[in-house]
């Protein structure tokens, strides 16, 4: 029996469409991500294979969260079929028995929602068979990992939700609760990872992941490139353990099902007691008289009142639904874990619950259920008459059609502003109940009621022209979500980058509380205003359309619509096409005419041809710049600047110039006034002049020469390019002034862009090894200047604070108009910040330095803390690396378009959106704010005293020793202990990112600029362990050294191996093994305990006997290991139990041992219970497997 | 005040001819629309109801040119369908108050009394506040039949309205019929005859899409008077015998097979003549025997 139904069930799928229809959508975006560069899904990275088995299996766990709606309607309709066709007491009265019923229908279904995921396996069969395929990214196709991916994620996750959607289906009988428990599946699914996220038993979170995807993540986090492209995860450990728990769950669910259903006709569960049928009632009467006389006026009812009665039906119907509340009460709940849990951001800091951060979580959390809510209730409403079948009653009404429309229209928008509501509810509460009491109800309108509720009004008309449109509701749908599908897709692909044809798209904006909406107000007005006016028409086509009586033919439809086609209406339609008209060109004008748009395609096409035609001259004898002045007039309030400099230019080389050249910054209009000399090229495309100049200037001469670079704002843009100058928060840098010389950080730099234009692999800097004397004589921040003195006249409306770099000399009015001179106290870089805003200002003083913060007045929260860690890292920077050189050390804050800090000379920009607004309320998570400023203080020294010559490995002399002299601050701050938390995070985020790298991992002496993971990651945990293993004093002696030898000096710069050489001189022989371990190579170790116990000696003395194995490994660029040779220095160590609450107990013993590679043994004795005990306990080693470090120690007893 | 259908056509999309150059003429009154399930009866009555749309012909009510200004038709139309359901989670009162609003019923007062006097004309008024979906099969009807009432239609189209009504429901419901259609012009479609004959003033046979028969059920009958013959028959001879006569129906009567042929003369033996009645008139028809 169980046979005949699974045969049934499985010819019932596969005889028909959608089996083959959802293969072949899965087959063909997977064949998108792996053969197009521009898609990208899950693991698939430049260095990565496309068909690596590492992304094979990231495909199948992806998959298998797609086709969960797939799944959810095979399961359902098996479940329910023979209720939807009402064939239940056909099929029921059969001697059939339930479990093979039940079983027979659930594995055909399960068989048919399998079957999708195979597209996984066919899209990349056919995309590595392509002509175009580059065959350095293909591995060789193997079996292993599409049988793993699908024993691992696509066999479990189809049961398991199968099993859950058939159960739910089959006992209430409804498809519509099964497609509401897939979503709260979904959700529960995203509330569970982020519950799990903030657990602290990883062990636990692996196995409690429904899906699966986290033990993989987990199990594969720190896999390189190499173990990527040839290793299959198979089924151990915890994965097998995990997918054993969840099949189980299925099988019990569903088991508890097949005991629950039973064949015995009835209505659904839930609908019992609803379905009293009516008792007979008394007869019919009849008689005419009866019938009160009514008056129906003649022009039939009044619109406002069928809108209204329709509106009102429409609106209870919907909003009492059990979907709709089902829906809404998952929204909340999932908006409140939202809420709860917090953005987190970054070394486990949150941020406060500031409007704008509420409102990013607020979008985050229900965006798609108003987007599932628009979409589904668009169809519900269109279809509702006719689903009721009370259509042929009602379309013989004599009402006018558009009323229908206009009130369904009403009830959507509706439900769009009364969820907004709720949320803006819950957000309101949500801040007071952290006590923040900065509630802006004017941003929470402006963002959800009117930008969020005005898009998803659009979608809203669409949806349901799709809807009048489709002969069914089910196309309705399907037609809705491929035109959103392709809308949001379609137009980037071919490369129009307008959002004129991009429906119901208005420009992007980021509030700030520094300048509002402004910049960005006037360009969403009129995007709004011309897709209102396309959504007005859209609607006439949707009235003119609306399927009124039994014709479904469109030609039939039109002949209806002709008799709507009223003289106001049509007279309405002309205005609104007249005036989209109007609105288009008035944005393309303004867009196009008046600015310009460059699609990134373009864009990257100018990149090319820039380095095409003028890569040519780099390294090209040019002259340096010495000493700038600056005179900066910025209008703030129409965005507008005139940045003017003069500058003297010298020949510093052996060798006369006779032509100079120019890289001038985009969207500014420059002018250069360089004396006695010819513009003989002025391409303004790529923005490059070349002059010629009368008389080649001489070694050792210099020149004064000026320039102009101005910015106007004109009409408005689609995109705010200019960010830099607003309305108030105004930050730029010097950089936009014209760079002397070809200017290499104008290239292309992603793999596949320069490959599409025939440009070969990216330019990287210079070799370590290649010649110092050449390489040397530039910075990696500049390569036409090296020690600059910079003088700044800047001024700005009254209101504003101007900050430019150095001490403030001189401030006056005139104008209306506020003036600042400032000057340099001491050369540097030729790179520092202009800044201008409605600043409040804390100042202190650290002896003769002025310490001070500049910030927006409502932002004061964190401001003490900054002043704390500024005059901290001084104290120490001051005593341990030599003397600062300012007179003053600014933090300035800027508006949150971008988040980030950054240092320049004595003044470091710091985002709005980070460390200002961050909680440091919580006593267990790290300072990150004061971490921040430390480490940018140290750029004081590192970067803006020692800078790195445009060699590999710049960065190690900046980022790696800037994070270094961070970690000293915090450390003197606050403890060892916090350290261990810190620099955990910094080795895990090493080893995680190293299987991602866009490039092929360096060692320290020879990282790439763009390898933050490695300079910043690696160089945190390096520096600390050759700290402990040196000591501080040791390390800062070196980079005093270091200091005393560069600071403020060069040309020539130094390199990575000044540092090392530095290093090295502090090193203690039998430890100099470590700088080469650590710096040149990519070690790494596998260290594990084996056995740890102890014997109570008496008189609290425990005696700790530990078995532990070392191994130590070096890895190549892809991250392939070998096993090398040891002697190192390893520490063992043993804790007490920790208190409670917390995670470390007491140091008990910490020792340093010389070992080679193998298996110890090692005895020490203690004075204290002890409760863990191992090998590198504090993980200071590099190891990719630091959980195996620790074991609990067990008692021996008994005599030996 | 009249309705003329003039050369009415409408072929479905899937090329199935629904209805076939149909003209005739409905007085006030009752009138009857007969044929098979399949012939077009409900075709017929949308178009009229202005929820299809013919292809070819003409309807005028009156002045009204019917197929041209739907929005005046519905003004004066009240509308049974074959088939109808209703808003879940919606009362009885709450519906017929919504419908009576779209039937331009503006004045709320006049709403509510109305909707209160239809309801106790139809003897719901007890279950006004329950759930229509919880309504048996012959309150749904009475619910359909107050709706087709709002308002005093000027013509009233109802189709199949008594299916799924037991005898004495189906009793009450025409008196109420005819009672309307003494100021009315009610179309009902039906296939069962006897209904017809009991009710209607005028009737139509439409077979096919093709009208068959136009006028009173009486002249209908006196057309065949004397050419009807009856036989009782064993099961077995049913071929033999349909083979030989013109078997307009066979019902089995006792259990043997009672057939009726037509026949303008005796046929032979063991036939009796029988007066014709509106049955012998639609099974004739439909066979084409005359």
């Amino acid at each position: 029996m169980y046979s005949t139904i699974l045969k049934f069930e499985l010819g019932y799928w596969f005889r028909g469409w959608m089996v083959f229809i959802f293969t072949a959508i899965i087959a063909l975006l997977f064949f998108g991500a792996s053969a197009s560069e521009n898609v990208r899904i899950g693991g698939d990275v430049e260095n990565t294979n496309h068909n690596a088995p590492y992304v094979i299996q990231t495909y199948f766990a992806i998959s298998s969260i797609l086709t969960l709606l797939m799944t959810t309607a095979f399961a359902s309709a098996a479940a329910t079929r023979d209720f939807t066709y009402d064939t239940n007491q056909i099929v029921f009265s059969t001697p059939l028995r339930k479990w093979p019923y039940l079983l027979g229908r659930f594995t055909g279904s399960s068989i048919a929602a399998l079957t999708p995921m195979l597209g996984v396996s066919i899209g990349l069969l056919i995309a590595s068979i392509m002509p175009w395929n580059e065959p350095e990214r293909w591995g060789p196709n193997e079996l292993a990992p599409h049988i793993m991916g699908l024993l691992i994620f696509a066999i479990p996750n189809t049961l398991l939700a199968a099993a859950i959607i058939f159960s739910i289906a089959a006992l209430t009988r409804s498809s519509t609760f099964a497609f509401i428990s897939a979503i709260g599946l979904l959700i529960g699914y995203g509330f569970a990872e982020n519950l799990i996220a903030n657990l602290d038993n990883e062990q636990l979170a692996m196995l409690i992941d429904p899906l699966g995807v986290r033990p993989f993540q987990r199990m594969t986090r720190y896999w390189t490139i190499a173990e990527r492209n040839t290793v299959t995860m198979s089924l151990t450990g915890l994965l097998l353990a995990n997918r054993l728990i969840w099949l189980g769950a299925g099988a019990a669910v569903f088991g508890g099902c097949a005991m629950m259903f039973s064949f015995a006709e009835r209505a659904s569960w839930w609908k019992r007691r609803r379905a009293t049928q009516a008792e007979q009632p008394a007869p019919l009467r009849f008689t005419q008289s009866e019938m009160p006389r009514v008056q129906i006026s003649s022009a039939g009812a009044k619109a406002g009142g069928l809108i209204r009665a329709q509106f009102w039906i429409d609106l209870r119907e919907t909003v009492l639904s059990r979907v709709f509340l089902i829906l809404v009460a998952v929204s909340i709940i999932n908006l409140t874990a939202i809420l709860l849990t917090g953005a987190t951001e970054g070394y486990g800091n949150n941020s406060l619950p500031v409007t704008y951060s509420v409102i990013d979580s607020i979008r985050g959390g229900t965006l798609l259920f108003l987007i599932a809510i628009v979409t589904f209730y668009s169809g519900v409403l269109v279809w509702k008459e006719r689903e009721s079948k009370l259509d042929e009653v009602y379309d013989a009404m004599p009402y006018p059609t558009w009323t229908t429309y206009v009130s369904k229209l009403l009830v959507m928008l509706s439900i769009i502003f009364g969820l907004q509501f709720v949320s803006i509810g819950a957000g309101v509460m949500y801040q007071a109940s952290q006590g923040f009491a900065r509630f802006q109800l004017g941003l929470y309108a402006a963002e959800l009621l009117m930008i969020d509720a005005l898009s998803l009004g659009f979608l809203v008309v669409l949806a349901m022209l799709c809807h009048i449109l489709s002969p069914s509701k089910y196309v309705g749908y399907f037609s809705f979500i491929v035109i959103l599908i392709v809308n949001a897709f379609v137009w980037f692909m071919l490369d129009w980058s307008t959002l004129l044809v991009q429906y119901g798209d208005l420009p992007s904006h980021v509030y700030s509380d520094f300048f509002g909406f402004q910049p960005f107000i006037e360009s969403m007005v009129w995007f709004a205003a011309y897709w209102l006016m396309a959504a007005f028409m859209l609607g006439i086509v949707s009235v003119l359309m609306w399927q009124r009586g039994k014709e479904t033919r469109f030609r039939q439809r039109f002949i209806s619509g002709r008799h709507r086609w009223t003289r106001p209406l049509a007279i309405a339609t002309s205005v609104a096409a007249f005036a989209m008209l109007g609105f288009g060109s008035w944005i393309y004008y303004n867009t196009q005419v008046l600015n310009t748009l460059l699609s990134s395609e373009t864009q990257k096409d100018g990149q090319s041809e820039y380095e095409k035609t003028y890569r040519q001259y780099l390294g090209l004898t040019q002259p340096r710049v010495t000493k700038v002045d600056y005179e900066i007039d910025l209008f703030p309030d129409r965005r507008a600047m005139t940045f003017r400099g003069r500058q003297t230019i010298e020949n510093k080389e052996r060798e006369p110039i006779k032509q100079i050249h120019f890289v001038l910054a985009q969207n500014f209009e420059t002018e250069i006034d360089l004396p006695n000399s010819k513009l003989t090229t002025d391409d303004s495309d790529l923005h490059y002049q070349i002059y010629d100049l009368d008389t080649p200037m001489e070694p050792g001469e210099t020149r004064e020469m000026q320039f102009t670079v101005k910015h106007e704002t004109k009409g408005f843009e689609q995109g705010v390019r200019v960010m830099q100058i607003m309305p108030n928060g105004t930050f730029f840098n010097n950089m936009i002034a014209p760079q002397i010389g070809y200017q290499p950080n104008g290239e292309l730099t992603v793999r596949s862009d320069r490959r599409k234009r025939g440009l070969g692999e990216p330019n990287r800097m210079a070799k370590l090894e290649d010649d110092c004397a050449t390489h040397c004589a530039n910075t990696y921040i500049s390569n036409n200047s090296d020690w600059v003195d910079v003088e700044t006249v800047i001024s700005t409306s009254a209101d504003q604070i101007a900050i430019a770099p150095g001490s403030l000399i001189d401030e006056w009015e005139s104008d209306g108009r506020r003036f600042f001179r400032y000057r340099l106290d001491q050369p540097s870089l030729n790179f520092y910040s202009f800044m201008s805003a409605r600043y409040e200002v804390a100042r202190e003083k650290f002896g003769e330095i002025d310490i001070e913060v500049y910030y927006h007045p409502e932002h004061k929260w964190n401001v003490q803390k900054m002043i704390d860690s500024m005059r901290k890292s001084l104290d120490y920077y001051t005593k341990n690396f030599g003397p600062y050189r300012h007179k003053q050390a600014r933090i300035i804050e800027f508006p949150r378009y971008a988040t980030f800090a950054q240092a320049f000379p004595g003044t470091m920009p710091y985002s709005e959106g980070i460390g200002f607004v961050a909680d440091l309320e919580s006593e267990d998570a790290i300072d990150m704010v004061y971490y921040v400023v430390a480490h940018e203080m140290a750029h004081q020294w590192w970067a803006h005293q020692v800078i790195g010559a445009r060699m590999e490995g710049a960065t190690l002399l900046s980022e790696t020793l800037a994070q270094y002299s961070a970690l000293m601050v915090m450390e003197h701050e606050y403890g060892r202990d916090m350290m261990h938390k810190f620099l955990r995070y910094e080795m895990d985020s090493y080893l995680r990112s190293r299987g991602g790298d866009a490039l092929k991992e360096e060692p320290l002496t020879t990282v790439d600029p763009s390898q933050g993971y490695v300079h910043y990651r690696k160089g945190s945990v390096v520096l600390y362990f050759l700290k402990e293993m040196i000591g501080e004093e040791g390390v800062n002696a070196a980079l005093r050294e270091i200091v005393i030898e560069f600071g403020y000096k060069g040309p020539p710069y130094p390199t990575s191996l000044h540092l090392l050489s530095a290093l090295r001189k502090q090193t203690p022989i039998d430890k100099q093994y470590l700088l080469n371990d650590l710096f040149e190579k990519i070690t790494l170790f596998d260290n594990r305990v084996v056995e740890a116990n102890y014997r109570d000696n008496g008189e609290g003395r425990y005696e700790v006997t530990i078995t532990f194995e070392t191994k130590k490994l070096v890895a190549n660029s892809d991250g392939r290991e070998t096993e090398i040779e040891m002697l190192d220095f390893v520490e063992v160590g043993a804790f007490a139990k920790p208190e409670k609450g917390r995670k470390f107990g007491k140091t008990l013993h910490r020792e340093r041992l010389q070992l080679k590679a193998g298996e110890h043994t090692h005895t020490f004795v203690v004075d204290e219970a002890p409760h863990e005990a191992g090998v590198d306990p504090f993980a200071l080693l590099i190891d990719r497997v630091a959980d195996d470090n620790l074991k609990k120690v067990t008692e021996k007893t008994g005599a030996e | 005040m009249k309705l003329s259908v003039n050369g009415l056509s409408k072929t479905y999309s899937n090329g199935v001819q629904a209805l076939k150059q149909v003209s005739l003429t409905i007085p006030m009154g009752m009138y009857g629309l007969l044929g098979p399930n399949g012939a077009g009866k409900s075709t017929f009555m949308r178009i009229l109801a202005t929820l299809q749309q013919a292809d070819e012909g003409t309807a005028t009510l009156g002045d009204l040119n019917m197929l041209a200004e739907p929005h005046e038709v519905r003004k004066i139309l009240g509308y049974l369908p074959q088939e109808f359901g209703v808003y879940p989670r919606t009362s009885a009162e709450r519906m017929l108050n919504h419908l009576a609003i779209l039937k331009g019923i503006s004045n709320s007062g006049e709403r509510r009394e109305l909707v209160s006097a239809m309801l106790h004309r139809v003897n719901l008024y007890e279950h006004r506040r329950k759930h229509l979906t919880g309504y048996s099969g012959g309150m749904r009807q009475r619910f359909g039949i107050a709706q087709a009432l709002l308002g005093n239609p000027k013509l009233l189209i109802v189709d199949e309205p008594t299916a799924g009504l037991d005898p004495g429901e189906r009793n009450r419901f025409y008196n109420l019929l005819a009672e309307i259609g003494e100021q009315t012009i009610v179309i009902l479609s039906t296939h069962i005859v006897q209904d017809v004959k009991e009710l209607c003033t005028s009737m139509a046979i439409i077979h096919n899409g093709e009208l068959l028969y136009d006028g009173t059920p009486d002249d209908a009958e006196n057309t065949l008077s004397g050419k009807i013959w009856a036989k009782s028959i064993a099961k077995s001879e049913l071929g033999e015998y349909q083979d030989r006569y013109q078997v307009i129906s066979t019902k089995l009567v006792a259990g043997r097979p009672l057939i009726h042929a037509f026949s303008p003369d005796s046929p032979e033996e063991g036939f009796e003549s029988v007066a014709p009645d509106l049955e012998d008139v639609f099974f004739s028809k439909i066979h084409s025997v005359v």
